[in-house]
């Protein structure tokens, strides 16, 4: 399995996307330019200039018109996915961590960092009309976050909830229609780094810095599955096709004391989604991953890391091949 | 007396008074008794408080010992008993009083009376010198002059002690008897210092036991395995049995190291920080392991090396190192053997042999005197070998586990510099000097590397050892094999290796050469009857490295107290096949329990390894039946959680189908459930990129 490497950004990926058909891939890093790619060939077909800090969360809708981008130069920014124009810009008082749109891309809920004095808030915004005018549009809802700032975050179906993973490891689920809390649950030891949907978004998977990935229904927040590391878990995601997970992450790049890749474990590790069993590691990155994303079609996989690089892997046929003797 | 003279003291008094009452009649009230006065209060009544302080007759008797057993000589001899007997006895305090009772012909009775100033004296030389030994026929009995009078006020229906009901302490080898001869270990981890014993099953370990805080230092098995022990503040317990419960305590407030005897007979506990404490406190015990009874207490002198005391292999001898001196004790009595320690001036080092009770030391070299290693055969005291070398900077002595070789490794210099008490050695090379012992006089040969050496091993049942040795960067690993009347031949020399230690296995043959720590936990498993290297892999950062004791299996670990990732420990087989990897967090270490020696002969072991086939089927074929049994076990519970997770999935799908029109208003009515449902909206698109660019020179 040669991947392709798609070197376009100066300094670590903080997040890959996919969009929903699959032929693009989005990614974001430490440097001000989120990049899109043809998820094909790893051609770059452009990038979004306008940011002046790292970019923390990037998101893209379902029918591939708007892009979105939070970042650490205190704001969050909507683009023209065809053009890569920008077409509104939300100012905050802190970093936007995370953001996302709605299932029907009506909405977008972005959260913002504890810092400076300031709170976490998460904030819903209608993003139907986005234009100039949208910097001072009142949002639908703003929910102010006390204890333990969003690190990640997920829409639930049908536009109705947003779910939310904590700094502590907690996970909350939102009415947004209230802006109540709904349900919490205390599965994680420490910072939930990475939240993603299945393929028909009943179930989720997390991924923490406890070591551990785990599996989540998405209405009642039961905990399904726990896929054990040795290392912190960056990001995790399902596959849309197997039964089967991908986990990235690794020793946290502070606290790698030596050069080798051995100690640190920078491998995508694929686990049997209900066995909870590891089948398979990927090298390839010399830091730890910081986003892993499947193709639509799962036929392919893509890894971003701490070194800069988006890896893009097509499965070998051995992949298709392989089962779990079951019965 | 005392009495008496008070009496008549105060007789002459009343005389003297009375005279003086004549003189001077007018001038005194008459204070004497009038006549037919009868004293009818008792001086106790008048004054107790000041009579409690008279002397007695018996005091003093306290400080009063007597001792029997002592040489019955003539009147011209007996100023030279009473020096020797002065010479003893005044060590513990000052005599002021001896007393010899003689016969009428002036010959001693073979008993005396000592009195020392103070009873506690009296009490420390009972304690010290009773049971003596003087010489060969004189054992003194040393008792207070007090426990006469004691021993005689034993009432008459005195009954003697119930002896203790003996008591069972079951199997303590109960783990011998596990049918597949499954080998139990024990792990400790950083985290409340929780200790868990396993069995190491196939095809998967089986937890027997965990105790968090079980001990509050560290844990170890017994030699043969019998017992493990815990230190605890207050002092040693040993446990033992299927249940792992207690076997008995031995109490030593402080203790911090923990030797066995190599037969499991005594236990020696060692307090270094007694002081501390009180100034009476025992440092170093030598208890009794069955009865739980102090034999001997130490008082160990200067920083010791543990363990402080060495034991021969029977649990007969132990000995220590002290400066210029060997002192050899012997069990039971625990006393010195021959009374008299082996003065050996310069001795630096010894080591008993794991066979015979024979030891070996080695002495440095002093001006003109060379080196010497000397072989000291014990009870007899009887060199049974000498060797002398030149130019020692330093000896390390290796005994085969067999007790049939020992070898000395000698490092030798060629020129030396004394600099500020600063003595250097130049030009190192080494020898290693092997001894065949079970060879008629013990001739010795001897092999000379010029390199450095990292490692020394004898291959524990065989004739072979092996060294590492080289600058670093090029470390060879040389194997050489010993024979009768002849030198050690070099069997093999592995070149360019990375590895810094030699584990062989228990029953010799196999041997892993392991880069431990820095050297990121390279491992190599070789076969040393033809030398094939049977698998080179590595576990990175490895500090442990162990063999069970019957030599199947290979742990490999990463301690927390040496790393804080990655801790855990790895299961291989002694082919370096992995089998079992146990990622732990703060795991510190493993010790396996050791097994007891086996109970077939010679013969009847060489027969088993002959007629192997024969039972390697048996075998075979109750591994394919385990390894059946779980990939039968592992497919039951994967189907079982597939069947769960169906059920669970089928649920979600109908509600997720339920939700399906509401989804599509979301999205413009457009299906996006799959991608390909939607099939208005695409536009088939062709791109064509670059794949290859080729340049085809046509003629």
């Amino acid at each position: 399995m040669k991947p392709m490497i798609l070197h376009g950004h100066e300094r670590s990926i903080t997040q890959i996307r996919y969009n929903r058909e699959g032929d693009l891939l989005f990614s974001s890093s430490k440097d001000h330019t989120p990049n899109v790619w043809y998820s094909l060939n790893g051609e770059r077909l452009g990038t979004f200039d306008g940011h002046q800090g790292a970019i923390w969360s990037i998101d893209v809708n379902w029918d591939t018109t708007r892009f979105m981008s939070g970042a650490a130069d205190r704001c969050l920014r909507l683009w023209d996915c065809a053009t890569g124009k920008e077409i509104g810009k939300i100012n905050t008082d802190t970093s936007v961590r995370t953001c996302m749109f709605s299932y029907s891309a009506n909405m977008a809920v972005y959260s913002t960092d504890t810092q400076l004095g300031h709170r976490c808030e998460m904030v819903i915004i209608d993003v139907r009309n986005a234009d100039d005018s949208i910097e001072n549009a009142p949002p639908i809802m703003k929910i102010p976050v006390s204890d333990s700032k969003i690190t990640s975050l997920l829409w639930g179906p049908l536009d109705e909830t947003v779910v939310t993973g904590h700094e502590k490891g907690e996970i909350n689920q939102w009415d947004i229609r209230v802006g109540k809390k709904l349900n919490t649950v205390n599965d994680h030891k420490y910072a939930i780094a990475d939240m993603q949907l299945n393929k028909d978004g009943t179930m989720f998977i997390t991924a923490s810095k406890d070591n551990t990935a785990k599996l989540f229904d998405i209405e009642t927040l039961a905990l399904l599955k726990c896929y054990k590391t040795e290392r912190p878990v960056n990001s995790a995601a399902i596959s849309p096709i197997y039964d089967h997970v991908v986990l990235g992450g690794g020793q946290e790049a502070m606290d790698v004391t030596t050069t080798s890749t051995r100690v640190g474990k920078f491998d995508s590790r694929f686990f049997h989604l209900i066995f909870e069993e590891e089948f398979g590691r990927v090298k390839g990155h010399f830091g730890p991953i910081n986003s892993v994303a499947f193709h639509p079609d799962g036929k392919s996989y893509s890894s971003g890391g701490e070194d800069g690089y988006v890896r893009v892997h097509n499965f070998d046929p051995a992949y298709f091949d392989f089962n779990f003797d079951c019965q | 007396m005392a009495k008496k003279k008070d009496a008549e003291k105060a007789a002459q008094n009343a005389e003297a008074k009375k005279e003086k009452n004549e003189n001077a009649e007018d001038e005194e009230p008459n204070f004497d008794d009038p006549e037919g006065y009868v004293d009818d209060i008792s001086d106790e009544e008048l004054l107790s408080d000041l009579l409690k302080s008279k002397p007695r007759e018996t005091d003093g008797v306290e400080s009063v010992v007597v001792v029997d057993g002592i040489p019955l000589v003539g009147p011209e001899r007996i100023e030279k008993l009473s020096s020797v007997i002065s010479k003893i006895f005044s060590k513990f305090g000052t005599i002021v009083n001896e007393y010899y009772p003689k016969t009428d012909d002036g010959h001693t009775k073979g008993y005396i009376f000592l009195e020392y100033a103070n009873p506690k004296h009296a009490l420390e030389a009972v304690k010290m010198t009773n049971n003596y030994k003087l010489d060969k026929q004189h054992t003194f009995l040393v008792n207070l002059f007090t426990d006469f009078k004691k021993y005689e006020d034993i009432s008459d229906n005195w009954e003697p002690p119930e002896p203790m009901p003996y008591k069972d302490q079951g199997n303590l080898h109960y783990y011998m008897l596990e049918p597949d001869s499954y080998d139990q270990y024990f792990i400790i981890m950083n985290n409340e210092n929780t200790a868990q014993i396993w069995l190491n099953s196939a095809p998967e370990p089986t937890k027997l036991e965990e105790r968090p805080r079980w001990s509050d230092s560290f844990v170890q098995w017994s030699p043969l395995g019998s017992y493990i022990s815990t230190l605890h503040k207050k002092g040693v317990a040993l446990w033992g049995g299927p249940e792992f419960s207690q076997i008995m305590r031995f109490s030593h407030n402080g203790v911090q190291f923990v030797d066995f005897s190599p037969c499991e007979k005594y236990l020696v506990t060692y307090s270094p920080q007694a002081e501390n404490h009180s100034a009476d406190q025992k440092k170093l015990i030598v208890w009794d392991i069955r009865t739980g009874l102090e034999k001997r207490t130490f008082t160990p002198d200067g920083p010791g090396i543990w363990p402080i005391f060495r034991w021969s292999h029977d649990d007969r001898y132990f000995a220590r190192l002290g400066l210029d001196v060997l002192s050899v004790y012997e069990t039971p009595s625990f006393g010195l053997l021959d009374k008299k320690s082996i003065k050996i001036p310069g001795i630096r080092d010894f080591s008993w042999s794991p066979t015979d009770n024979v030891l070996a030391y080695w002495v440095a070299e002093d001006k003109n005197v060379p080196a010497r290693v000397t072989l000291l055969e014990i009870p007899s005291r009887n060199e049974i070998r000498a060797k002398n070398l030149f130019n020692v900077a330093d000896c390390k002595i290796h005994w085969q586990k067999c007790g049939d070789y020992l070898c000395v490794n000698v490092n030798r210099y060629t020129k030396i510099t004394k600099k500020d008490k600063e003595i250097k050695y130049t030009g190192m090379y080494y020898n290693f000097e092997i001894f065949h012992m079970r060879e008629k006089q013990i001739p010795v040969d001897s092999v000379e590397i010029k390199e450095t050496i990292h490692a020394f091993a004898w291959e524990p049942v065989g004739s072979k050892f092996a060294i590492i040795h080289g600058e670093a960067g090029n470390v060879n690993v040389s194997f050489y094999g010993v024979k009768t009347g002849q030198a050690p031949a070099l069997l093999k020399r592995f070149e360019k290796k990375v590895c810094n230690s030699l584990h062989w296995a228990p029953s010799g043959q196999f041997i892993v050469l392991a880069g431990m720590r820095n050297m990121g936990g390279a491992l190599e498993f070789v076969d040393t009857n033809d030398f094939v290297i049977m698998n080179s892999t590595e576990h990175y950062s490895a500090s442990i490295l162990s063999w069970d004791p019957t030599g199947r299996y290979v742990v490999t670990a990463v301690s927390y107290w040496k790393v804080k990732v990655d801790t855990g420990y790895w299961l291989w087989s002694f082919q370096g096949k992995i089998l079992k990897r146990f990622n732990i967090e703060s795991f510190c270490t493993l010790s396996w329990r050791p097994r007891l020696p086996t109970l077939l002969s010679a013969k009847q072991q060489s027969e088993i390894k002959k007629n192997l086939k024969k039972y390697s089927t048996q075998f075979e074929s109750k591994d394919r039946m385990r390894m059946s049994k779980a990939s039968k076990e592992l497919i039951e519970k994967r189907s079982k959680l597939l069947k769960e997770f169906q059920e669970y999935r089928a649920k979600q799908i109908e509600r997720w189908m339920e939700q399906k029109t509401q989804r599509m208003a979301l999205r413009n009515n457009i299906d996006t459930d799959e991608l390909d449902s939607d099939t208005k909206n695409v536009e088939e698109e062709t791109v064509e990129f670059l794949v290859k660019q080729e340049t085809t020179v046509i003629e």
